[in-house]
């Protein structure tokens, strides 16, 4: 009888304890590979390294020296430069590119998205040794008799022109790929709409202010944050393309900037630093571009 | 009896305990300690070209050492910064590894007693090896009296030219014999071809964007960014008189052009070299392998010189890039490690064969007498191109490595490029860069002198 009561206790704990062990796996991973290393960086940032086995306290003269440092400035600026042109011109042109791959004039439209979305499959490293053949300076396609009329343009040798070439070779790198979330968001509209406002006498355009825009409402508020932490997270495209950010920084990203304090200059709490004052940036611009385009505001 | 209990009480029944049980299983097999035979090394490279000389010789080597495995890694250019993290966790480092130049003096931050690698003085002295190798070359692997690593390469430069179309423009390059002559030949050679008013041709190309060919001039004079001590020398005569002169001949004398695309070896440098738009270029043993490789239709069109003198009689050559061999302090057997660094760079068959491959000469002296350095290259019209590289070896000026050489390069890019395109004078570029340099070495000091010091790591 006893331990009839036992074996059900048993189940009864169980059954308790089970659903804690099956999402176990996750949050262990989550904690080793995520929490630790987010808690230690954020502890790194106040230490600088002494060499490979001892590191000094520093308190948060790492966060004021960030502040002085014109690298960080510059490649804070290269990164914000890459964001805005991201928003201006990429953005701009996937959506058009969706409405012409969802109009109805439009043939061959499954080979056409495919084609638009396939540079997305091309790894960064390879588009940038591509885009790199493409801007050169004497021999390379833009600057040539049919494109630019053989002005020669140096794209990845003068500074102002280098973030240019990245942000075009980021457009044909992801416009394509966005385009695609649109197209999705743009097939979702109802048609009556369309219609209803046909018969009310609506020209095109109003069409599209007053209905296409409003209905894509969501999606662009995903696109345009998803793009934001993106761009500002960007790395291996101007990595290669301007051979780590030559000349003179012109190419020089925050990612990248980061990447060569920890790793090639072994200063790790520097490193960690530029981290979390990304994180910060990206945060607050995520925050504030969710508040304007409306995703807080209760419908 | 039943299994215990009821499998279908079980929350969510079969599938999820067999799942649990398999999750449990494969973590058994992920934390069981591999199985070891005999010795291992495991060695790491970052260089193809070197991965592959390694792979056809290392099993001569585990046949002369039966119970050793060898295991080759090769991670390509992420190398460095797997190495970097091994040695900062104290876990996962290989036994021995390649490291290139101009990533070695991140490795020696910190108390030198603290550095990864073993120190290999006592070994190279006690064999006698310091006398067999050109000694200049132990100094990008030297830091404080200690040696990390032993030179895999003597990388002396020569300058690689057109034969046939300088020779078209009036200019017989085996009579050059100083910078000065190379100036007057090169206005020569620098051409506007159908007169469209754009030169078509330049006499040499430079890297206007990083440190690699005027840092080849700088030390060819002897100076350097660091020098012996440690000391940031970038702003004395030498170098701002170098900076000068390197900016001249892009701006005053016109007979540079910048390379084209990033770096010397980008496709786009090459398609130019072959449309005949450059005529030389300073080039290091490797970088003949290279073109070599990337452009044999181009053989027997190159002839070589030593670099022009900066006065009658002066040094002809520099150096140009460079890797080691060292062991690291998790190895836990430096003397079987030490047997594989000796067969990998001393052994005069495996030299032959990499310069079969690679065109490296070996910083072994010995080795120099074999025959194959002195047959001609066909790549070079029949010129034995091996020859003129080993008569120009004993010259090589040393290049004395420091821990903070990554920020310093970084930064001695951004002086070059602004000189060169006249945003600065050199020696505006080049004081600015030493104080910023100088302030860096300084804050630490200061920071590691009186911070409180956390050991996160006890050996």
């Amino acid at each position: 009888m006893n331990s009839e009561r036992n074996r059900y206790n048993f189940w009864h704990q169980q059954q308790k304890i089970a659903p804690y062990l099956f999402i176990a796996p996750f949050y262990i991973l989550f904690i080793v590979f995520m929490g630790y290393p987010l808690i230690s960086s954020l502890i790194m940032s106040f230490y600088e390294m002494r060499g490979f086995q001892s590191r000094i306290f520093v308190g948060i003269s790492n966060f004021t020296d960030l502040l002085r440092d014109p690298i960080f400035w510059k490649s804070l600026w290269n990164t914000t430069y890459f964001a805005l042109g991201t928003l201006i011109l990429q953005l701009p042109i996937a959506l058009l590119l969706a409405i012409l791959l969802n109009a109805k004039f439009v043939r061959g439209k499954n080979f056409l998205r495919l084609a638009f979305f396939a540079p997305v499959l091309v790894a960064g490293v390879f588009v940038a040794i591509i885009f790199n053949l493409i801007f050169d300076q004497r021999a390379g396609l833009i600057n040539n008799e049919f494109i630019l009329f053989g002005k020669e343009i140096g794209w990845l040798s003068e500074g102002k022109y280098v973030m240019p070439a990245v942000i075009l070779t980021g457009v044909w790198q992801w416009a394509g790929f966005n385009m695609i979330y649109f197209l999705a968001g743009l097939q979702g509209i109802r048609q009556e709409l369309y219609e209803a406002a046909a018969v009310d006498g609506a020209n095109w355009w109003q069409s599209f202010v007053h209905i296409t825009l409003p209905s894509l409402r969501p999606v662009i508020a995903f696109v345009v944050v998803v793009s934001m932490i993106g761009s500002f997270q960007l790395f291996d495209l101007p990595y290669i393309l301007t051979n780590g950010g030559e000349p003179a920084d012109a190419g020089s990203t925050i990612v990248m900037y980061l990447y060569k304090n920890g790793f090639q200059f072994m200063r790790l709490g520097y490193a960690a630093t530029i981290g979390w004052v990304l994180f910060i940036i990206i945060a607050i611009i995520s925050i504030a571009q969710l508040k304007l385009l409306g995703v807080f505001r209760e419908e | 009896m039943r299994f215990p209990y009821d499998l279908e009480s079980f929350p969510l029944g079969k599938g999820p305990m067999v799942m649990l049980v398999l999750f449990f299983i494969s973590c058994l097999f992920i934390f069981a300690p591999a199985e070891e035979k005999g010795e291992n090394l495991e060695f790491w490279i970052f260089a193809n070209t070197h991965y592959e000389e390694y792979q056809a010789r290392v099993p001569i080597f585990e046949a002369q050492h039966p119970d050793v495995n060898v295991k080759l890694i090769n991670y390509g250019g992420t190398m460095h910064d797997k190495l970097l993290t091994a040695l900062l966790s104290d876990f996962g480092a290989p036994d021995v590894v390649e490291v290139e130049i101009t990533s070695i003096g991140r490795f020696l931050k910190g108390d030198i007693d603290e550095v990864g690698f073993v120190d290999l003085r006592p070994r190279l002295e006690a064999e006698g090896w310091m006398e067999k190798l050109v000694v200049s070359r132990f100094t990008p692997w030297s830091y404080r009296g200690k040696i990390f690593g032993i030179p895999h390469d003597l990388h002396p430069v020569v300058l690689l030219y057109r034969d046939g179309l300088f020779k078209a423009a009036g200019v017989e390059m085996t009579e050059i014999e100083t910078w000065d002559d190379f100036i007057d030949a090169g206005k020569k050679a620098t051409r506007d071809l159908d007169g469209d008013g754009k030169i078509d041709q330049y006499a040499v190309v430079l890297d206007n964007k990083t440190e690699s060919d005027y840092f080849n001039l700088l030390l060819q004079r002897g100076g350097g960014f660091f020098d012996v001590d440690g000391n940031v020398v970038i702003d004395n005569e030498i170098a701002i008189e170098t900076l000068a002169f390197f900016t001249s001949l892009f701006n005053e004398h016109k007979i540079a052009t910048p390379v084209y695309g990033t770096w010397h070896g980008d496709p786009s440098n090459f398609a130019a070299m072959q449309d005949g738009k450059i005529l030389s270029v300073l080039a290091p043993d490797w970088y003949v392998g290279i073109l070599k490789s990337q452009m044999p239709q181009m053989s027997g069109k190159w002839k070589a010189i030593g670099m022009p003198a900066w006065e009658v009689g002066s040094r002809r050559t520099t150096t140009r890039g460079g890797t080691m061999v060292g062991i690291t302090k998790q190895c836990k057997n430096p003397d079987l490690a030490w047997e594989l660094l000796k067969f990998a760079y001393f052994d005069k068959a495996g030299l032959i064969n990499r310069y079969e491959t690679t065109r490296i000469i070996p910083p072994l002296k010995d080795a120099w007498d074999a025959p194959i350095y002195k047959e001609p290259d066909a790549y070079l019209g029949g010129q034995p191109l091996g020859k003129l590289f080993i008569e120009l070896a004993p010259d090589l000026p040393p290049r004395y490595q420091n821990p903070y050489w990554s920020e310093a390069a970084d930064l001695l890019n951004d002086a070059i490029f602004n000189a060169v395109t006249e945003k600065q004078t050199p020696r505006e570029a080049l004081t600015e860069l030493a104080e910023k340099v100088r302030s860096i070495i300084a804050k630490d000091q200061e920071r590691w002198g009186e911070g409180i010091r956390d050991e996160f790591r006890t050996e």
